[in-house]
């Protein structure tokens, strides 16, 4: 077995440090946008599950039923190759055409099949986990603050919006953490539509200069820190308890939680 | 549009079980066998790790919380890519890529089923710790015989979530160009290049059948 030895400026210096960077920026970026479309499609999600009416409870039902049951990466491979050739032509011209305003630093085109593909796919999949976390944090809602918020006169979308989802977002935040996280983690698997994110320009390196330990390290550690930057600021910026020590009487304390949460979800 | 599934009846003996009777198994078999020989492997070292981490607690127990945060703090991916390179550097010679994948997603997999195997041992009462040392038992004999067997039975449902997670996660393959199901649809996909949609939403009713059938199977009222 031949002597492993390490030479790190293979890869944290020139062209494969450039590759680095603008990978782990298209991660980042793809992770936003994922994670933004995922909240918005969690919520409508839950929306139809509570609301009345069997058809969107259904249509929700379903929804989450095959994404949740169904491999990411064949998801991701159905939107890049089957999904993405139903767009009217005249949308797919648009998207190959060249736009300035989409290219963000470094150099990374964000219109582009690839990157819509990759973060629609990421976006979809999670909204399901997102849904349920939700669904958890919803349930866990002591019953009276619905009647005592219908009672003040609220409907039920009111309810939802003010009384209940602020609670439920405290109570599921750490776990809808865990799910954002999850979506960074998954933007891996966009390598396999070709996406020059991370994992793929990592690969790059090691067809380049044959450095693939130091590049599997170098990437390894990457992924490591940009998921407890990520779970330590979703959680600074999250809703949170209200404070304890303030001594509220037992009444109070749900209004407070409503309160204080409702200020924090405006934030996400 | 119209579909056209003439595509699928064509190479349905290939996506089923790709050059199996070449000895090379693949296609929804080498899923299914993937899925089956790292759900075995992962529950037996994440069953043996919850109780080395619940018998001896302290730095074993931290060291273990560490190594299972690590795994779950990279893609899956790299777990893959690690093994790909550290198996020959370790074991010397060629290791087929299917056995590779099972490794790596049995390693990546028995850190949550270790988190939930804790997690089972807690939920019980201590007073089945206390009934069993006072009638005489041994602290390893409490937990092999009182402890163990009634936390496995609650936790059947989550492993069965594990299990299905499992399937879905040996897609991976597909990135290292193991022939399981995905990567053989991806081969037939590029040779016909204009059925994508008839072949993407097949494999994906195939997993949804394995998958949604075993969650199906565990939700409905247990008779183990």
């Amino acid at each position: 077995m031949r002597g492993i030895t390490f030479d790190w400026a293979g890869v944290v210096t020139g062209q494969p440090a450039q590759w680095l960077l603008s990978g782990f920026l298209t991660t980042v970026y793809v992770t936003v946008a994922g994670c933004v479309l995922a909240s918005a499609v969690a919520l409508v999600v839950v929306a139809l599950r509570l609301a009345p009416g069997r058809v969107g409870r259904y249509a929700a039902g379903t929804f989450v039923e095959i994404f949740l049951n169904t491999p990411i990466l064949v998801q991701m491979l159905f939107w890049y190759f089957a999904a993405y050739g139903l767009l009217p032509r005249t949308w797919r011209l648009f998207i190959n055409a060249d736009h300035p305003w989409a290219v963000l630093p470094v150099n990374v085109i964000v219109l582009a099949p690839e990157f819509l593909c990759a973060a629609w796919g990421l976006g979809l999949f999670t909204a399901v986990f997102l849904a349920q976390e939700l669904r958890t944090g919803l349930n866990a809602v002591p019953k009276g603050q619905t009647e005592a918020a219908m009672a003040q006169g609220l409907s039920s979308w009111q309810t939802l919006r003010f009384v209940l989802l602020p609670q439920a977002l405290v109570n599921a935040w750490q776990p809808l953490v865990g799910q954002y996280l999850n979506l960074m983690k998954l933007s891996s698997l966009a390598t396999g539509i070709g996406l020059a994110e991370l994992t793929s320009q990592v690969r790059k390196i090691e067809s380049y200069n044959a450095h693939s330990l130091e590049a599997f390290a170098v990437g390894t550690a990457i992924y490591l820190a940009l998921g407890v930057a990520m779970g330590r600021l979703l959680l600074l910026v999250g809703p949170k308890r209200p404070d304890r020590k303030r001594s509220a009487p037992p009444e109070r304390a749900g209004a407070l939680v409503v309160a204080s949460s409702a200020r924090g979800s405006d934030g996400i | 549009m119209g579909f056209d599934f003439s595509v699928i009846r064509d190479n349905l003996p290939y996506l089923l079980w790709g050059r199996t009777a070449y000895g090379e198994p693949g296609g929804l078999l080498l899923t299914v066998i993937m899925a089956i020989c790292a759900g075995v492997l992962a529950l037996a070292v994440g069953i043996a790790l919850a109780l080395a981490a619940w018998r001896y607690g302290g730095w074993t127990r931290r060291l273990l919380f560490a190594w299972a945060d690590f795994i779950r703090g990279i893609p899956l991916l790299f777990v893959i890519f690690w093994l790909y390179f550290l198996i020959p550097a370790l074991f010397g010679g060629h290791v087929p890529g299917a056995v590779t994948v099972i490794v790596a997603l049995a390693w990546f997999s028995s850190a949550a089923i270790m988190y939930s195997t804790l997690a089972g041992l807690e939920s019980l009462s201590a007073g089945q710790s206390e009934a069993g040392i006072a009638s005489g038992l041994s602290q390893s004999q409490v937990l092999w015989l009182i402890l163990l067997p009634q936390a496995i039975s609650n936790l059947v449902p989550s492993y069965v979530g594990l299990l299905v997670s499992l399937i879905k996660d040996t897609s991976l393959a597909f990135i290292v160009n193991v022939p399981e199901l995905t990567t053989v649809a991806e081969q037939v996909n590029n040779r016909s290049q204009i059925y994508p949609m008839e072949i993407f939403l097949f494999i994906g009713l195939l997993y949804f059948i394995l998958c949604g059938g075993l969650s199906w199977a565990a939700r409905t009222p247990a008779r183990f």
